[in-house]
């Protein structure tokens, strides 16, 4: 049984969501939510597999519901359910924590597989995300405070998915190019997603402690 | 500057003017010419009120000229002189005779063999006092006698302890008989070099300095100008004997005011040369005030005997501070290298020789022509430097106007470039608010149109609403797009369609085979033309999926000759001919081809029953890069 939280402030919406959930994950408990405070809530009293987050909410943005997530459920897998379809607002969300998100406009049965596909920890990654990765990991391969800075970096391998996935090409393309399985893609999708959130951990610690310093 | 200052301002042209006029006027003394009968004595009698020479009194020969501070000190009553003179030869008969006495201070009664010829001025006291200006009487020929002829002179002055000046004191000049035309030429040049040209240099002198006096008023940074026209208007004063002989007031009392007024004098020199160097002294300011009052007082309490004694002192010690500030102001215009050193200098020097030669005129140490010589000079150089003085002021009115202009210029450039500035600024926060407002529109548009219009996707019956629906959620986002959006490097946006474009592909079933230049290029879309390319992409796989029937589609991508080209193949039933015009709209062909039109490309579509489907879409890009 999976225990999944949905976090969605249109009742239509969050409405139809659930049938779609509850299609792919017949056994799922759902707790419902439609503002960042009552998620928060429910985060601190129940253990959550899998959470589905809007962004944009009347309280707030469903990033800090990842971030609390990520820093108390480690093993719950965040989803970003947005009409953004726009780095600008999907990357912060991953940054903190998300793996991976899901277009609400999209067709019933897309959506159902990414759902499915995610359940078997296979992460969508969009080719501009996936660009967006790489410009951040170019950033940060940079030296800047290399004491102060867990350095964290991607492997070749890891590098190499994302450039084919910034380039177009689909996550079982790229197992059949690199010849490797498809599960293996996934790991590396998942690794990749993972190392952004610790990176960027990294980096806000890092700015905050420069902010500190600043201070005193 | 290159040039001598000193010739530079009315300083050189009036000095000049003053020695040809002095040297043109002095020169024919040393003319030799028929001199007339000059008296070396005479017999002097005091005035016994008879109104005639007293025979009867004491009598005794002095000798002329007669100054009475040397024969009769400390004697002011009138006194009868008595002359005898033979008027002899052809010049008595044809020629007027006359009287000519170049000074006789005093006032002065003539009587010609007892018969009263001529007199000046009151007798009695106040005694009208005219000492500058010489006296020619004619001698009618009806009273003369061939030999033996008296005559007899009255005259009424003072003892030189009653005046202030040696200049004031009685005395009688030697008298001249000799022919009248003669000595009326004489007359007039005394005249002229004794009253007239001292009078026209005094009222040019004050002329000079009533205008420095205003400008210095006006203006306290040049107060020195004030104290210059307290000084001219000052000097000028002291001249009004040469003028205002008959003053209706006690000897005394005329004689104070006049000694008094060098002290004011003194002050307005001293003052206007601190000033002029750029010194300000209080102590030294209050001292000469005080002395403006010391003076008269002293000479109120030592009363009109002691009066030219007191006086004589006072003026020693006025020349002396007036020539220690001469000295103090050219020392420190030395030091400041002031550019009018040498112009002051000279004018200064002139002065300093002018105020010695009219105290050895006081003391009677001069003769005759030299005597009257400060008091023509004197003023012309006054005024010589009021027009210094003035043409400086001028200059450096010149001199601020322009550095007016020129910080007015420069005012008027920083505020343009102000102007300029603010004008940027404005632009700029123009540019950051509308950026700001579409952001807000953006964010809007996504919140509560974004919002209705997914409801109406996922919760619609009708598949066809739907589909509208997220055509009409997709169109707001190509409007947000355009809002907000910026240039797509068109490799990215090839990967971003071949993700798409191959993922719904592979999921449908239909094989996919996608070909497309792979290098980094350097083109790049407007958001718009991303988004519209999209959506025509888009609907050439949908249509594809849904209707085609395909099992393969081809997708080939190239840049040629700066266009961006597409072509969608598949091989599935294709578009029915006999239906080919209403399809098209069914099958967003006429959508695609006016979203070609829009971004200035063209979109083809080729078709045939059994031989699939073939989409070209052409459109330009460098309008693109060059819009970037």
């Amino acid at each position: 049984m999976k225990t999944i939280l949905l976090l969605e402030d249109l009742p239509e919406i969050r409405a139809w969501l659930k049938t779609l959930v509850t299609q792919v994950f017949p056994d799922g408990q759902i707790s419902e939510a439609a503002r960042v405070h009552d998620a928060l809530e429910l985060v601190s009293a129940i253990k959550f597999d899998l959470a589905l987050v809007d962004l944009g909410l009347p309280d707030g943005s469903g990033v800090d519901v990842v971030e609390k997530l990520r820093e108390t459920q480690s093993e719950c897998q965040s989803v970003v359910v947005t009409i953004h379809d726009d780095d600008e607002h999907l990357f912060p969300a991953l940054q903190a924590g998300a793996f991976g998100y899901i277009l609400k406009e999209q067709p019933r049965e897309l959506i159902t597989e990414q759902l499915q596909r995610m359940a078997q920890g296979e992460p969508p990654l969009s080719p501009s995300i996936a660009r967006r990765v790489i410009a951040y990991f170019a950033a940060q391969s940079k030296p800047q405070q290399p004491d102060l800075m867990p350095h964290v970096s991607l492997t070749e391998r890891e590098s190499e998915v994302l450039l084919r996935v910034a380039k177009g090409f689909t996550l079982p393309e790229i197992g059949v190019q690199l010849g490797l399985s498809r599960h293996t893609i996934a790991d590396y999708v998942k690794q990749i997603y993972r190392k952004l959130n610790v990176s960027s951990r990294a980096e806000a610690a890092l700015e905050a402690q420069r902010l500190g310093l600043f201070r005193r | 500057m290159a040039r001598n200052r000193f010739f530079d301002g009315p300083l050189a042209p009036t000095l000049a003017l003053a020695a040809l006029l002095w040297l043109g006027l002095a020169a024919p003394l040393a003319r030799a010419q028929a001199q007339p009968l000059a008296f070396a004595d005479a017999l002097a009698a005091d005035d016994s009120g008879l109104g005639r020479f007293p025979v009867e009194s004491a009598q005794r020969v002095v000798n002329l000229p007669d100054d009475w501070a040397r024969t009769r000190p400390h004697r002011g009553t009138p006194v009868w002189y008595r002359l005898h003179f033979d008027a002899t030869g052809a010049d008595s008969r044809s020629d007027l005779l006359g009287l000519y006495l170049e000074r006789a201070c005093a006032n002065v009664e003539i009587q010609l063999n007892g018969q009263r010829l001529h007199a000046v001025g009151r007798m009695s006291e106040p005694i009208s006092l005219d000492c500058q200006r010489p006296l020619l009487v004619p001698l009618p020929g009806a009273l003369l006698q061939e030999r033996g002829n008296t005559l007899d002179l009255r005259l009424a002055g003072y003892a030189l302890e009653q005046v202030a000046s040696h200049q004031r004191a009685g005395a009688l000049a030697a008298p001249l008989i000799g022919p009248y035309s003669q000595l009326s030429a004489r007359l007039a040049r005394d005249t002229l070099l004794a009253v007239t040209l001292p009078l026209a240099a005094s009222a040019l002198l004050l002329l000079t300095g009533a205008l420095a006096w205003l400008i210095g008023r006006s203006r306290r940074r040049d107060s020195h100008l004030g104290y210059f026209g307290a000084l001219a208007i000052g000097w000028a004063l002291l001249t009004a004997r040469l003028w205002w002989h008959d003053v209706p007031l006690a000897n005394f009392d005329s004689e104070l005011l006049l000694a008094s007024l060098p002290a004011v004098v003194a002050l307005a020199a001293v003052q206007f040369l601190l000033h002029f160097a750029g010194w300000r002294s209080r102590p030294i300011e209050v001292a000469q005030y005080a002395q403006c009052v010391a003076v008269p007082a002293s000479l109120l309490v030592a009363g009109p005997l002691r009066l030219h004694m007191i006086a004589s002192s006072w003026y020693a010690l006025l020349v002396l501070q007036v020539l220690s500030a001469m000295a103090f102001y050219l020392w420190t215009a030395r030091r400041a290298r002031r550019r009018d050193f040498w112009v002051m200098t000279v004018l200064l020097g002139v002065c300093a020789a002018m105020v010695v030669l009219e105290l050895a005129a006081q003391q009677q140490l001069l003769p005759s022509p030299w005597r009257q010589l400060p008091s023509l000079v004197m003023p012309l150089a006054f005024v010589a430097m009021g027009w210094h003085l003035v043409h400086q002021y001028g200059r450096a009115l010149q001199t601020a106007e322009e550095s007016r202009q020129a910080l007015e210029s420069r005012v008027r450039e920083a505020s343009a470039e102000m102007e300029k500035n603010y004008a940027q600024m404005a632009e700029l926060r123009v540019e950051q608010v509308t950026q700001q407002e579409r952001k807000r529109i953006a964010a809007d548009l996504h919140d509560d149109l974004g919002a209705k219009l997914l409801t109406i996707v996922h919760t619609s019956e009708s598949e066809r609403i739907s589909t509208l629906a997220r055509e009409a959620l997709e169109e707001m986002r190509l409007s947000v797009r355009g809002l907000t959006g910026k240039p797509v490097k068109l490799i990215d946006a090839l990967g971003d369609w071949r993700a798409e474009v191959v993922g719904r592909l592979s999921q449908t079933g239909v094989e996919g085979e996608w070909s497309a230049p792979s290098e980094d290029m350097p083109q790049t879309l407007s958001a718009r033309a991303y988004v519209q390319t999209t959506r025509i992409l888009r609907e050439a796989v949908n249509n594809i999926i849904k209707h085609s029937g395909a099992s393969r589609c081809s997708i080939r991508c190239l840049i040629d000759s700066g266009d961006f080209q597409l072509a969608i193949q598949d091989n599935g039933k294709g578009i029915p001919l006999e239906l080919d015009g209403r399809l098209d709209r069914g099958h967003g062909m006429a959508s695609m081809k006016h979203r070609a039109k829009q971004l200035h490309g063209q979109c083809l579509v080729e078709s045939g029953p059994g031989y699939g489907t073939v989409i070209r879409l052409t459109i330009p890009l460098e309008r693109h890069t060059a819009n970037r």
